[in-house]
């Protein structure tokens, strides 16, 4: 098969699938599928990667082309939801229930033998741990995705679906779900994450579908993918005191594309952002300057997919 | 049926909210204070007219549909605002559960409020008068009634998040001033539903002192039961079919 957006073995599939809203396009004629690995699906805020998992799971309906979850379309097949777990962007728990009653009662709509088996297990490989027996109302939003991915998991599905997981949980808790996704995904299930960082897909998964603007930019290996965005610069935001003096030097650096001071805010680009984020502090310190804040920009991240999608 | 068992049973925990329970509790007890504040300062009113009143102009169209409205209007309607309705759909089971399951958790929150307010009511009543024999009778048609608009109002909170605004001018315009002045439509009124039941099953100098109050163009127990039933059938149909066939975005 040379269609990089295709896979051999499809559990999950889009054929020429678009859905608008009135006169919005929030995808547009994207056919690709997925098979079991850690599938980032990657694409700035907007681009359309939270229209597309509804899709998939039938909670959307596509305006045109197909949609097929292990050979059905989900919304007329309901039993194939017993083989896809969901782990929606937006907070979908109940607040009055304990994280464990969440997953119990996941596990009892899923049809699951040994509910209380099923439930400490999904708890354990999340590291729930002792706060499951806290309200949900209580937990963090870190913790909130842990119990949603718990909930996901019970019921033990074939295809799982998680738009931006990572979201509000800390290094500790996104390097166990990193590495909980890869596992998923090395155990022979399809496991499709939404993203718009680049650095949590490159992490997570073996292969990349791009969406920019809901049309399908660019699909493949990750490293297939990243080089091709090598010659677009990163944006990076600095915030530090004596910004002119700090812009002039950092311009002197070879991996320094350009310097922009806007209203006290330095804006560098940079070919290479890991290098410059070991250099940016060794600069700061030569000019007697104090760095606040190094935040790669999403405007940079939108350029590259842009770019993706000219090509 | 254990997936039909625990939408309902979370259902109601959902609806039971602490501070809800208390503002609807002292709400239902209202009818009853009512009640005894009257027998303090019209005594010379027979107990049976004031019991009649309180049911006519207090208890069936107000009391009974604001607090449906509330209860039946958050039953899928919360779980549209949370994101949590994506979690029930994508499940394994089929949509009429969901729909039956949810209407059946508003209907136990609702109902079981009401006939607390028809039970308190009542027994104040039968407190001076002696007599029980209303308890049971306005209990059930306190349960008609809040299965019938509970039809309604569930199925409307799922549509919008002005279902509470929507309902209250249903109640206001439709019932209180369109049925009442064209009576021919009294049959669709929800609240007239539930007084039939009541009337129904009360002994027959209530029915018929009933008439008095407003008590007009009501049906035997057996229509109401009847209409009740089919409502509620329609109302879990249409909302299974809005359930299969409306987006979730």
């Amino acid at each position: 098969m040379n269609d990089p957006a295709l896979v051999e073995s499809p559990t999950v599939e889009l054929d020429d699938a678009s859905k608008w809203f009135g006169q919005k396009v929030a995808v547009s004629n994207v056919t690709c599928s997925f098979g079991p690995g850690v599938t980032g699906l990657l694409g700035p805020n907007g681009a359309g990667k939270t229209t597309m998992l509804r899709m998939l799971t039938g909670l959307i309906r596509p305006s045109q082309g197909s949609v097929r979850v292990l050979g059905v379309w989900p919304r007329t097949s309901p039993s194939v939801y017993a083989d896809v777990g969901l782990v929606p962007e937006e907070a979908a728990v109940y607040p009055s229930l304990t994280a464990r009653e969440f997953v119990r009662y996941a596990a009892t709509l899923a049809g699951v033998t040994d509910v209380d088996e099923a439930t400490a297990r999904a708890i354990d490989t999340v590291a729930l741990g002792e706060p499951a027996d806290r309200k949900l109302s209580g937990y963090s939003k870190g913790m909130r995705q842990r119990a949603k991915v718990a909930a996901a998991l019970v019921s033990d599905p074939q295809i799982l679906l998680l738009d931006e997981p990572l979201n509000g949980t800390d290094p500790v808790q996104r390097l166990h779900l990193i590495n909980l996704f890869q596992r998923l995904g090395t155990e022979g299930r399809t496991v499709i994450v939404s993203s718009h960082i680049l650095d949590e897909v490159d992490r997570m998964s073996d292969r990349v579908i791009a969406i920019v603007d809901g049309r399908l930019a660019a699909a493949g290996d990750v490293a297939a993918i990243r080089e091709a965005m090598t010659d677009i610069p990163y944006r990076v935001r600095i915030e530090a005191d004596s910004e002119r003096v700090l812009a002039a030097r950092l311009l002197e650096e070879a991996l320094v594309h350009g310097v922009s001071v806007d209203d006290g805010i330095l804006h560098v680009e940079t070919g290479d952002l890991a290098a410059l984020g070991r250099r940016v502090p060794a600069v700061a310190r030569e000019v007697d300057a104090r760095v606040t804040s190094f935040q790669p920009e999403d405007a940079s991240l939108e350029s590259v997919f842009r770019y993706l999608v000219r090509r | 049926m254990r997936a039909a068992w625990a939408i309902t049973t979370t259902t109601v925990k959902q609806l039971l909210g602490v501070r809800r329970m208390i503002v609807f509790g002292i709400a239902e007890l209202a009818p009853a204070g009512v009640f005894l504040l009257m027998t303090q300062t019209l005594a010379e009113e027979a107990a049976l007219d004031r019991l009649l009143g309180m049911v006519a102009a207090l208890y069936f169209p107000l009391l009974v549909p604001i607090v449906t409205l509330i209860v039946a209007a958050s039953a899928l309607g919360d779980e549209r605002r949370d994101g949590t309705l994506s979690f029930l759909v994508l499940r394994p089971i089929p949509r009429s559960v969901i729909a039956l399951s949810k209407f059946g958790g508003a209907v136990i929150v609702a109902a079981g409020l009401n006939i607390f307010g028809a039970v308190a009511l009542t027994v104040a009543y039968g407190i001076e008068t002696g007599s029980w024999s209303l308890v049971v009778p306005l209990a059930v048609g306190g349960a008609f009634a809040s299965i019938v608009y509970a039809s309604l109002f569930v199925p409307l909170g799922f549509f919008t998040d002005r279902a509470v605004l929507i309902g209250l001018a249903f109640v206001f315009i439709f019932e209180n001033a369109v049925v009442s002045a064209l009576s021919g439509l009294s049959s669709l009124s929800p609240w007239r539903i539930g007084v039939s039941g009541f009337s129904g099953l009360a002994p027959n100098e209530v029915a018929v002192e009933l008439a008095d109050f407003g008590g007009t163009g009501l049906s035997s127990f057996g229509t109401a039961l009847f209409r009740t039933v089919l409502i509620a059938a329609i109302s879990i149909g249409a909302t299974t079919m809005v359930l299969r066939r409306r987006d979730l975005t």
